[in-house]
């Protein structure tokens, strides 16, 4: 009952992060890709909390609360540049948008 | 000292405030409600102003600590002195006038609710300056007051002159104001605060010269000053009330006033450029203003040749009689771009002089007051510019400095020659224009504005100098006024008498020999041509044309070879070029997860090589 | 053995994760990223950290998740392109994610890394000593207002930024220009 130690907690974080990675990485919907780097960040809080409860200390936590207030700034800033950005071009897919090639 | 008289400033420096801010915010289609609304404050602060004019004799101080770092207080206070006292007077009450001439003058403007609500920002600005009690606070009102010039000169912002214009009146204050900012660091640096008084308290006698002189540039920028002089004449291109307020009473003068306020920070090498160069500029820009056909931009000249008296002034170590001569300008400077724009009104926007004559019939109103400030403009005995300007001729003589005074009485001899040349073209002989023979007088909102300020102030206030001050609180002023003798065999006198016979006389007399056209232009094409040519432009040109636009694409170079070419292409462009040589494929084709991918890749061997360490 | 609870919420975690990142229904997704984001909320519960699984579960799971849905009802885009799935990035993606996971595995499992005895070995007693860790909201609200006075405020600053930056985005360029 009581072995759930930090690296199983880690363990959890980190494949977090991996799936989070690989959707940024495969999926083409620009708001799917958002929420798979949301997930990402979670991934980290979650690590964050977990070292913040080991090593007994409040920092980590504190963190925390400030990463969740910064994503929910980022969430909303984020899609109304992708709102915005589909009604001018009228697209949300990650292949169409290349204007940075130029 | 009472919290009464510092509830009165905070009242006169957060009124323009929020009246630039309903304004902007609530006012911006109804550019009635906005003009009366902007005036109405003007008035309000004037009427405070005067109050604190006339109640208080000892210094206000009231100072707040906004934030401290190490040792280093940076706040935000008042400090009104006697100088500080009629600075806040001049700028008020002049600006309240022209608030009321722009009512009538901006009438058929679509943008009304910008521009009062610019001139409301602009007050705040100016006031802050005034009232600041330390550099810092100095330096972000003096930052506001070149946004709001530069906003309000670009009123026309669709006319590329005005924006050209307000681009260039904007660079050419900055250039200043990096000056500034380093005179402010260098202070910081050696007496560790920023506070007037305090300052005052720690600087010795011996003040290092570039404290004063890195304090100056901001001077010479908001001033006009030379080498910085050459955006006040393009900035004629805003309206011609805000040239009024702005480039001619207010903002100009507000180098002026900053430099009397830190007149003991200033070394004697300072001085005394500031003493040549002032008076220098004085003179040529007079002669300038005998080759401009365009009646605003021929007082602009007239204006930088004023500043360059009030430096002159302070070079010579009297910052009281600059401020007093700020003071006379402001009055009849304002009433002479007023008047200018009454008959730029009247003559359905002309703004050419040749083009004008006989007006003095068909705007009578306008023509006294017009009149009666330019001979306050030529320092005819008595009337307001005399008192001031006949204070510095006689401060210069008693200095002994024989150059200054030589080129102060041939700028007092050109002031009388443009004068002339002015009143000459515009207002006598006959109209040469359909346009001028069909002007008519303007509506009271803009007749009333230049006859106060005219009939009562250009002509008057030399009086109330001389003997309202005493009674006041202007003590410092009136010891040195006490000092200057007002007597017919004083040489300042006696050059200033001949300057305006020969002056005035010959340019009356000269100036009507030709009809419509220049008659310098015409007796001699190639002074005219010398005096119309502008020569700081021409050297800021080939400077920046030249060797800068070099040393720019020398950097740009260094940049494309260094940073471009070997840091990022040769690392990053070269591995990536050599992965997709072997995957046969080009990595930068602008998906953004191709992007990512590398991110990840990058960020791996990152996390590889910290823990392989 | 981790107890029982951890391992249900972290299956049920991963699960919706890969529900995520696999759906090709946009709606479908953000169900699942709901669902993660709950599962996260139920381990900062077992970490003892409450007072953050309430805030993840109203600020994550609840507004954040609503405003994904809701955009992406109104852009209507619901289904991914029915090209079917780009199986070139889909192997990238893949081999991007066993390598992470191999290396996720390697380091918090056999490599020694973390500390198994000890401190990492359970979670140490929680104790009333302001500074640690406390359960009760009340410690954040203490540190929050001591220590990290001023990030809160850039932090609220930050906000209002970004409520100012949203609604200048959302303007309608056309309604702007005229």
């Amino acid at each position: 009952m009581e072995h759930t130690t930090l690296a199983h907690h880690l363990l959890v974080a980190g494949l977090l992060f991996a799936l989070g990675l690989t959707g940024v990485l495969v999926r083409r919907n620009l708001l799917v890709v958002y929420m798979c780097l949301e997930l990402m960040l979670t991934a980290a809080t979650l690590a964050l909390v977990a070292f913040s409860r080991f090593n007994r200390t409040m920092d980590g936590a504190v963190f925390v609360f400030f990463i969740i207030t910064v994503a929910a700034a980022e969430v909303a800033v984020g899609l109304a540049l992708i709102v915005a950005l589909y009604r001018r071009r009228g697209s949300m897919k990650s292949d169409e948008l290349t204007t940075l090639r130029d | 000292m009472s919290p009464d008289l510092s509830s009165l400033v905070h009242w006169i420096l957060f009124l323009p405030l929020g009246a630039a801010a309903l304004s902007a915010l609530f006012l911006r289609r109804s550019g009635a409600v906005a003009a009366w609304f902007s005036t109405a404050t003007a008035f309000a602060i004037a009427a405070l102003s005067l109050r604190l004019l006339t109640q208080s004799t000892g210094d206000v101080t009231w100072h707040v600590e906004l934030a401290k770092l190490g040792e280093i207080s940076l706040g935000f206070g008042y400090l009104i002195d006697a100088n500080a006292r009629l600075m806040l007077f001049v700028v008020s009450f002049v600006a309240a006038w022209i608030h009321l001439f722009s009512v009538g003058y901006m009438q058929d403007d679509a943008a009304r609710g910008r521009f009062f609500a610019g001139l409301s920002i602009f007050m705040f600005s100016i006031l802050g300056i005034v009232v600041a009690d330390n550099l810092l606070m100095t330096f972000i009102f003096w930052e506001l007051v070149g946004f709001s010039s530069y906003m309000l000169i670009a009123h026309y912002f669709d006319k590329d002159f005005a924006a050209a214009a307000s681009k260039k009146a904007f660079i050419t204050n900055r250039l200043g104001d990096l000056g500034f900012i380093l005179g402010i660091a260098l202070c910081l640096h050696l007496y560790g605060t920023l506070d007037f008084a305090a300052l005052k308290a720690h600087a010795g006698p011996a003040v290092p010269v570039a404290v004063g002189a890195l304090l100056m540039c901001g001077f010479l920028g908001k001033s006009a000053q030379f080498p910085l002089h050459v955006w006040l004449t393009d900035a004629m291109a805003g309206p011609t009330p805000v040239s009024a307020l702005i480039h001619a009473a207010t903002m100009v003068a507000a180098g002026v006033y900053f430099m009397a306020r830190v007149s003991f920070l200033l070394a004697p090498e300072v001085l005394q450029w500031m003493a040549i160069s002032g008076a220098g500029m004085a003179a040529l820009a007079g002669l300038c203003a005998l080759a401009q056909t365009d009646i605003k931009k021929s007082l602009a000249y007239s204006t930088l040749a004023h500043l360059g008296i009030m430096g002159c002034a302070l070079g010579l170590g009297h910052p009281e009689l600059a401020v007093l001569h700020m003071a006379m300008h402001a009055f009849f400077k304002a009433t002479l771009f007023l008047g200018a724009g009454s008959v730029i009104h009247g003559c359905h926007h002309e703004q050419d002089m040749l083009k004008m004559g006989g007006l003095l019939k068909k705007m009578p109103l306008t023509a006294a007051t017009f009149i009666a400030a330019t001979l306050s403009n030529c320092a005819v005995p008595f009337f307001a510019g005399w008192y001031s300007k006949d204070a510095i001729l006689e401060a210069a003589w008693h200095g002994h400095h024989v150059a200054v005074f030589a080129f102060l009485a041939l700028a007092a001899l050109a002031t009388c020659l443009y004068s002339g040349r002015m009143i000459r073209l515009v207002f006598l002989g006959e109209a040469n224009s359909e346009a001028a023979e069909h002007a008519h007088e303007s509506p009271w909102t803009m007749t009333l504005p230049i006859s106060v300020l005219g009939l009562v102030f250009a002509v008057g206030a030399g009086f109330a100098a001389h003997y309202l001050i005493p009674a006041s609180s202007l003590q410092v002023v009136h010891e040195s006024l006490a000092e200057m003798r007002f007597s017919f065999t004083a040489p300042s006198t006696i050059v200033g008498l001949l300057a305006l016979a020969l002056g005035l006389g010959g340019a009356l007399k000269f100036y009507g020999t030709v009809r419509g056209a220049d008659a310098l232009q015409v007796v001699s094409p190639r002074a005219y041509a010398l005096l119309e040519r502008r020569w700081m432009d021409g050297l800021y040109r080939w400077w920046i044309d030249g060797p800068q636009r070099r040393l720019a694409e020398f950097v740009a170079f260094l940049d494309l070879l260094l940073i471009n070419g070997v840091a990022v292409r040769w690392i990053a462009g070269g591995a990536t070029a050599a992965l997709g040589h072997l995957t046969g494929r080009s990595f930068h084709r602008g998906q953004t997860r191709g992007y990512a991918l590398w991110i990840v890749v990058g960020s791996l061997l990152l996390a590889w090589y910290l823990l392989a360490r | 053995m981790p107890d029982g609870l951890f391992i249900f919420f972290a299956a049920l975690t991963l699960g919706a994760a890969s529900l995520l990142v696999l759906s090709r229904n946009a709606v479908t997704s953000a169900m699942g990223m709901i669902l993660a984001l709950v599962g996260v909320a139920a381990d900062f519960f077992l970490l003892d950290a409450y007072f953050l699984g309430v805030l993840q579960v109203l600020v994550y799971a609840g507004a954040v998740m609503v405003l994904f849905l809701f955009v992406i009802m109104l852009l209507t885009d619901t289904a991914e392109s029915s090209e079917g799935y780009p199986w070139k990035s889909a192997a990238v993606g893949l081999a991007v994610f066993f390598f992470l996971t191999a290396g996720v595995l390697w380091l918090f499992v056999w490599s020694g890394a973390v500390p198994a005895t000890a401190a990492g070995a359970t979670p140490p007693e929680l104790s009333a000593n302001p500074g640690e860790f406390i359960t009760a909201a009340k410690g954040f609200g203490r540190l929050l207002y001591t220590k990290y006075l001023l990030p809160l405020e850039i932090a609220g600053f930050l906000l209002l930024v970004a409520l100012v930056g949203v609604v200048s985005l959302s303007k309608d360029p056309v309604e702007e220009n005229a």
